[in-house]
Parts: structure tokens; C-alpha cells; sequence
């Protein structure tokens, strides 16, 4: 099985396999970067990638809603994810232009979050995932389902659920 | 006793569902019908029909419970249709409970999958044998004896060609109506068991000129003298008289059943029963088609602009076919929505005539316009409102008979209940011939509520007046009675149409009568907007609160402290900018000036940019975003981006609370 699953062979969502390691009872997420950050979130929760869509800002929104987007033809907010997590975070100026939006399963419905960077999909087992996460990292505990040591990296992995049913 | 429903049989089970509720909701009408009415064997078909589909459906699905009891009134019914039995109030009684629990039961298989216990219905089932082995006490005799009596009291009656069945059937139904009076009980009827299908037939006949008379052949005539007779006697002595005389037709349709049952060529309805989920799904899908095509549209121009080939030409021919057939598919799909209005108006001849008893007035109730359609939506909410309004145009409007003949108005008062297109939207009328608003009463009843001011009161318009009867905690009637309420109702009407983006119009003059306009959009879903400009951004502005658009002329506004007015020819309206009440960016180059109608004041509102009118759809901005001032929602422009749409009504209010720091 892991001879088959090599390195940026196998794509989902058309983005680039990273890690080939598969076992009996795998979890596999999409990583993105978030900052310096390494940040998953389990596949199942996600609608789909997208960039380059048209944002529509929205006046008097919470802070954190950088617009709405079509999402064919669903009226889809889309977040500041970082502000969300209060990390810290710089808006670009274009920013309504640019950007790769993840497209989350939430208890709000379907809602975009602003990512710097999708890294690709990962697969690990399991078993793997560490309940703490080790060392500082830049993001409140509660909103974080458990770490995972990758080969050079730490993945940490969202709590789609907690991030999103907080009371704003 | 748990049901196991298996996975393929699932959908089967909700229809049967549905189809049995219907079926037992029918028959609630019919038994009470055929209490008074035993004989009636139109009736007694239809009841069996019932039960047996019921028991066919419930038989599928291994439902033994409800197979038990519905074959045992099925079968009931069966020997009563064939005069083998004949029903007492005992039987009736039987047939009552039987029925009850088979309500029960599909409660349970409802709410939880389950169905009763075979012991839990046993003594039910074995008294329902011992009906059908007529153990229960009947008195054959006397029963006969009335039949044969009524039997030859009718006549034969012979229809001349050309008549439908189900006509037949109706005249036969109500012997003493004429073909007007037969149109009345139509609509009266409960709208599923309405015969759709015939209306258009006697109102064909009406036009002709021609009467019950002239479409039976009749060797001995039933009594026909009552026709004569004014409607409003027919109506009030009707319960009585009806009795009588369908019990008399009844068996007059069984001594000549060749009449009825020859060349049936019956038009069954062609409907089916469809989820409004499924509608909506199928509206957000064919909305997408039309953003689709635009695209298309777009890209076919420009691929039209670089290259000219024959092929091109082709695809500029498909496209423009798509385009037109796309068109006509967004017009169909939004007529699925559209329901006549009828479907509530056929409610309030009864109403009308149950109030009039109880209040002892004398109303006659005139309605029109009742094809006219609108979306379901808007319809399901406005039943309420206008039962609301018929019964305060009752009970408050129209005086009692004593006081109309001593004011010289005729005895009988008026109430019309009228709907009609105009333009983009529909309107609902109530108008009465009572004795009116008066303003004087209603702001005096507003000050001792301390609903306004003296001051207000003093400067009050008499439409203003009127408007106060909108505000919550208000009742005019002089006494509380139980017909209209405690004056809860009338903001509750207000509010409920204007959160359908309509608006209420009261025109009244003290002893003549009062008129009451709901105007509403023809569909919920879609709605006609202005696009503005505004920091670079495209909103869209209902039109229907837009009252008009002027040019922003520097040497109109009027700086007010902190606030700026607007000159509008010789008025002084407030005036804001949009950026302002968007808390965007205000780089002060502004073009227009929207006036917006905010209760009955005009309100001045500064853009930037115009783009003129548009259609749009709207949708909603998610859960997330649902409670944000002042955005009533969003919609997908052409070129797939959304656009917010504005609610000038509450980002004003909003705006207000802000400044003042307090809610109104």
C-alpha cells in the first residue's frame, strides 16, 4: 500500500499528496498555513479549495467577516480565520482579490476561511494524533482537536466545531 | 408495536401517510355530513372509496392494525351502499371510534413508528363485527318508510344533453338553487373537495343566459319557488332547509342513478403533490442556470468580436435559443409558487355568515377577484391578517340592523374582499359600508394609552390617525368583544405584512365605511431593486421603498447643528448619506439622493453612484450573518458577484438608535 501512495502522486481536491504513510485507521486532512503555522483540518469538513473569488465586503458585519462569496450560487461568508483564532494577522490591500479560501463544514452552515498557503493533504494514522499539544504554539487550546508530528513539522489540527459555535 | 419499515419502502410509507391523513380529514366533513344525511349515496361511495384505499395502502406496508379496523368500515359501508344496513347513531358511533383510532395510529406510525397492539384494538374490532353482523339495534321499518317517502316525492328528473356528470350531480345536490346559487356552495366547499372542473362550465352557462330550468327536463319539478327568495333568507335559513332538501336529492339520485352514472367522461384533476422543498430546490437551480447563461451570454459576445467562422455562428444561434428557452424556464418555475388567492377567500363566506349570526348583524360579503394569483408563501401568511380584518370590519365596522336603518343605510351591511394586480404587486382589499374611523376617537384613545403626545396628536394627519391603530396595545371598540379581541391583533397584521415587504393602506370615513389595502410583492423570492453606488460597492435597495430619485445639488442641503436636511421642492427631509449608515468610507462625492418613505415620513438618503433598476433574487446570507442591521440579505449579479441588499427602513432605525443611544 505505501509503495503506491509516493510523494505528489495521488491528488485530492487537485492539490498535492504530501505524506505517504498509511495505516489501518487513517485520518487525512488538508494542511494550510495560517502564519508560520502548520494547521489541519479532517477532509470530511471541507467543501471544497477555492481562490481568486470576488469577495463582498459587508458593512456592519463582526470584524472578523472579511465579505460574503458565491459559492455556486450559495451565499457563502468568508472569515478572517486568524482573527477568529486571535493570532496575529495583517489584512492585505488586496485582499478581496487574492486570496485561498477553504470552504468549511461548520455548525454555522458552510462558511470560507483566508489561508496563506494550502500545503496539500496528509494522511497519518490515527493513533498519531497527541491529545496536548507540545511546546507554545500560537493558538488557544480550545480551538485544537490534537497535534501531529510530521517528519519536520508539527500539524496542528482544528477543532472545526468549537471555532465556530463560540458566541461572538 | 414497533413497526420495521425496510429502506426501499420508506418513501412509499410517507406517501401513505400523507394520503391517509387527507383521506381521514375528508371524512371528519363527511360523516358530519352524512349524519344529517344518512341516505346520501354520492356520500356513502365516497367513504367507502376511502377506507378502501386506506386499507390497499396500509396493507402494503403490513400495517395489520389499521387493514383490521379500516376493512371492517369499509365493509360497513359497503352493505350501507348497498341499502343492507342502515345507519343509526349507534352505528355512527362505532364508525366514530373506529376512525378515531385509526387516526391515532397513524399519529403513532408518525411520530414514532409504532402502531396500537392488535389486543389494545380487539374490543374495538369485535364491536365493528357486530355491527357488520347488524347485532346493533335498527329500526328497519321506520326507516324504510321515510325512504319511500322521500323517494316519491321526487320527481324524475331528466338532464337535456351536454351537461357534465358532475354538474348533475350538484343540481341534484341542491334542488332549490339556481346555477349562481350552485357556484355559491361550490366555493363554499372545503377546497380539496371543490369541483374545479365545473365552474368554468356554469359560469359558461350563466353567461348564456340559461338556469337549472332550462337543463332538465322534468316531469314533475322539484319545488323551485325558493329561488325567488333573497339570497340573504336562502343563506340564513339554509342549515335548516338543506337538510330537508338533500336528504330528498339524495334519494332521488339513488331512484335514478342512470342519470348520474351514464357517459362518465370524468376529467379526474391532473395534479400531483409535490414537497415545496423540492420547489424551492428546483428555483436555486434554475437561478444558477440564468447566472450561468449570462456568463455564457458574455463570453459568447466577446468570442463573437475576435472571430467570425461559421461555427461561431452556430454557437451564437444555440446560445440565443438557450437564452430564450432558460427565460421561459425561470417564468415557469416561478408560476409552480403562484396559487389563486381563492384558496383563502373560499374560507370567509363562512366566517362572514357565522359572525354575522353571533353578532346578530346582518353582512353580506361580496368577493372578487379571487383568480388572482400570488406566491404561496405570501399567501400561507396572509390568511391570518385578513380573517383579522374581516372580523374587525364586522365586529367594529358594521353597525347592527337597528342603527344602519336608523342612519337611512340599507339593513343589510357590505364587507367586499377584493384582490386585484397592480403593477408588480398584488392588492388585497377589505372594504365595509360600517360606520368608519374616527380619527378624533382613535387619537384620543392614543393619548389616554399614551401611545402619542398631545403635541403629536395635534399635528396628526387624519391618515396619520388611522396608522395609530397599527401600534401595539390598541382597540377602538367600545366594548372587548370575543370576535375581534383585545386589540392584539392589528400590529400583529401590520408587522405580518410588512415582514412580507408589503405595505397596509386605511382609507375611512366616519359612517360610510372603511377601506383597508394590503399591497404586497407578487413573490417573495423575487423582488425589483435599485442598484447604488456606494464606496465602490454595488447595493441593492428594494424598489418598492424608494419613493423617488433626485440629482444632489450642494445648494439644496441645509446644515442643521449636526444634521443636515434636504430641500425637496418646498420640503425639509433629513438628510443622511449612505455611507454614513453603512459606516463605510465617505469621500463626499455624491450624485443622487434617494428619497425613501419611512412610515409616513420621507426620509432623504445620499449615493454615489446610480445604476439603475434591476431584478433580482433573493438569498440569504447564512446563519453566521443573520442578524446584521440594516442587510436584508444578498443576491448574485450577472457577473457572479454578490450584491448586498439594503433595508434603508432598519439602517435607518439602527442608524437612529445609535445617535440617540436609546431604542424607540
Amino acid at each position: 500500500m505505501s509503495e503506491e501512495v509516493k510523494e505528489k502522486e495521488r491528488s485530492v481536491l487537485g492539490v498535492e499528496e504530501l505524506i505517504g504513510e498509511v495505516h489501518e485507521k487513517e485520518v487525512q486532512v488538508i494542511a494550510f498555513r495560517l502564519n508560520e503555522e502548520l494547521v489541519g483540518v479532517p477532509i470530511e469538513q471541507i467543501i471544497e479549495i477555492t481562490n481568486n473569488r470576488d469577495l463582498t465586503p459587508v458593512p456592519k458585519a463582526p470584524s472578523f467577516v472579511i465579505g460574503v462569496m458565491n459559492l455556486r450560487g450559495k451565499i457563502v461568508p468568508v472569515i478572517n480565520l486568524k482573527e477568529h483564532l486571535r493570532i496575529p494577522y495583517q489584512i492585505p490591500d488586496d485582499i478581496y482579490q487574492r486570496n485561498k479560501i477553504v470552504i468549511l463544514e461548520t455548525p454555522k452552515g458552510e462558511v470560507g476561511v483566508i489561508v496563506d498557503e494550502i500545503v496539500g493533504s496528509v494522511k497519518f494514522p490515527e493513533s498519531d494524533i497527541l491529545p496536548e499539544p507540545i511546546g507554545t504554539i500560537g493558538i488557544d487550546v480550545k480551538f485544537i482537536s490534537g497535534v501531529v508530528q510530521l517528519d519536520r513539522e508539527l500539524l496542528i489540527l482544528l477543532n472545526v466545531e468549537s471555532i465556530f459555535n463560540q458566541e461572538e | 408495536m414497533k413497526v420495521e419499515i425496510p429502506e426501499e419502502l420508506q418513501e412509499i410509507l410517507e406517501e401513505f401517510l400523507v394520503e391517509a391523513e387527507e383521506i381521514l380529514e375528508n371524512l371528519d366533513q363527511d360523516l358530519v355530513d352524512l349524519e344529517s344525511n344518512p341516505e346520501d349515496k354520492e356520500l356513502l361511495n365516497k367513504i367507502f372509496r376511502g377506507m378502501h384505499t386506506l386499507k390497499g395502502g396500509a396493507g402494503f406496508l403490513n400495517l395489520t392494525p389499521i387493514v383490521e379496523i379500516a376493512h371492517r368500515i369499509e365493509d360497513i359501508f359497503n352493505k350501507l351502499r348497498n341499502d343492507e344496513m342502515t345507519l343509526t347513531p349507534e352505528i355512527m358511533d362505532v364508525i366514530l371510534e373506529g376512525i378515531d383510532k385509526l387516526k391515532e395510529a397513524l399519529q403513532m406510525l408518525k411520530d414514532s413508528q409504532e402502531l396500537p397492539d392488535m389486543e389494545e384494538i380487539e374490543e374495538l374490532l369485535s364491536r365493528l363485527d357486530a355491527v357488520l353482523k347488524g347485532e346493533s339495534p335498527v329500526s328497519t321499518a321506520s326507516s324504510e318508510g321515510s325512504r319511500e317517502e322521500s323517494g316519491s316525492q321526487e320527481g324524475e328528473i331528466e338532464f337535456v344533453d351536454g351537461i357534465s356528470d358532475k354538474l348533475k350531480e350538484l343540481i341534484l345536490q341542491y334542488p332549490d338553487k339556481d346555477l349562481a346559487g350552485i357556484l355559491e356552495e361550490i366555493i363554499l366547499m372545503p377546497p380539496d373537495k371543490r369541483p374545479m372542473d365545473v365552474i368554468p362550465e356554469i359560469e359558461k352557462l350563466i353567461e348564456e343566459g340559461k338556469d337549472v330550468k332550462d337543463l332538465i327536463k322534468k316531469k314533475e319539478a322539484p319545488p323551485q319557488e325558493k329561488k325567488e327568495k333573497e339570497k340573504r333568507e336562502t343563506l340564513e335559513e339554509q342549515t335548516a332547509s338543506q337538510k330537508a332538501v338533500s336528504s330528498k336529492s339524495s334519494s332521488s339520485a339513488s331512484s335514478k342513478p342512470k342519470a348520474v352514472a351514464k357517459k362518465t367522461e370524468k376529467k379526474s384533476s391532473e395534479t400531483i403533490r409535490v414537497d415545496v422543498e423540492r420547489v424551492e430546490n428546483l428555483m436555486n437551480l434554475v437561478g444558477e442556470i440564468v447566472l450561468d447563461r449570462n456568463r455564457i451570454l458574455r463570453v459568447t459576445q466577446d468570442v463573437e468580436k475576435e472571430c467570425r467562422t461559421e461555427a461561431v455562428e452556430k454557437l451564437v444561434e444555440a446560445v440565443t435559443s438557450l437564452d430564450r428557452t432558460v427565460s421561459d424556464l425561470q417564468v415557469a418555475v416561478m408560476k409552480l409558487r403562484m396559487q389563486p388567492i381563492k384558496k383563502i377567500f373560499s374560507k370567509f363566506p363562512r366566517l362572514v355568515r357565522d359572525l354575522a349570526r353571533k353578532l346578530n348583524k346582518k353582512v353580506q360579503l361580496i368577493i372578487e377577484g379571487e383568480d388572482t394569483e400570488l406566491d404561496r408563501s405570501i399567501l400561507d401568511k396572509l390568511e391570518d391578517p385578513l380573517i383579522h380584518l374581516v372580523r374587525n370590519a364586522l365586529d367594529h365596522g358594521i353597525e347592527p340592523p337597528e342603527e344602519r336603518v336608523a342612519k337611512g343605510k340599507p339593513e343589510v351591511g357590505t364587507i367586499r374582499l377584493f384582490a386585484y394586480h397592480e403593477g408588480d404587486h398584488i392588492v388585497v382589499g377589505i372594504q365595509d359600508d360600517g360606520r368608519g374611523i374616527d380619527p378624533e376617537k382613535v387619537k384620543k384613545k392614543a393619548l389616554e394609552k399614551g401611545l402619542i403626545t398631545p403635541e403629536q396628536a395635534a399635528q396628526m394627519s387624519d391618515k396619520e390617525a388611522y396608522e395609530l391603530i397599527f401600534l401595539p396595545g390598541f382597540s377602538t371598540a367600545d366594548k372587548v368583544s370575543d370576535v375581534s379581541g383585545r386589540g392584539v391583533g392589528m400590529d400583529v397584521v401590520a408587522s405580518t405584512i410588512h415582514s412580507l415587504r408589503g405595505s397596509i393602506e386605511i382609507d375611512s370615513e366616519p359612517g360610510r365605511g372603511t377601506t383597508i389595502l394590503l399591497k404586497l410583492p407578487l413573490t417573495v423570492a423575487i423582488i425589483r431593486t435599485l442598484m447604488l453606488g456606494c464606496n465602490g460597492q454595488v447595493y441593492a435597495v428594494p424598489l418598492h421603498s424608494v419613493v423617488e430619485i433626485v440629482r444632489y445639488q450642494e445648494d439644496q442641503v441645509k446644515e442643521v447643528g449636526s444634521f443636515r436636511s434636504f430641500m425637496l421642492r418646498d420640503e425639509v427631509l433629513p438628510l443622511f448619506s449612505l455611507n454614513e449608515l453603512l459606516e463605510v468610507p465617505d469621500n463626499n462625492e455624491k450624485a443622487f439622493v434617494v428619497i425613501v418613505k419611512v412610515g409616513e415620513k420621507l426620509i432623504a438618503v445620499s449615493i454615489e453612484k446610480l445604476f439603475g433598476e434591476e431584478e433580482i433574487v433573493i438569498k440569504s446570507l447564512g446563519e453566521l450573518l443573520s442578524d446584521i442591521p440594516g442587510i436584508a440579505g444578498a443576491t448574485i449579479a450577472g457577473d457572479g458577484r454578490v450584491v448586498l441588499i439594503l433595508d434603508l427602513n432598519s439602517l435607518l432605525s439602527d442608524y437612529r438608535t445609535k445617535l440617540i443611544g436609546v431604542k424607540r
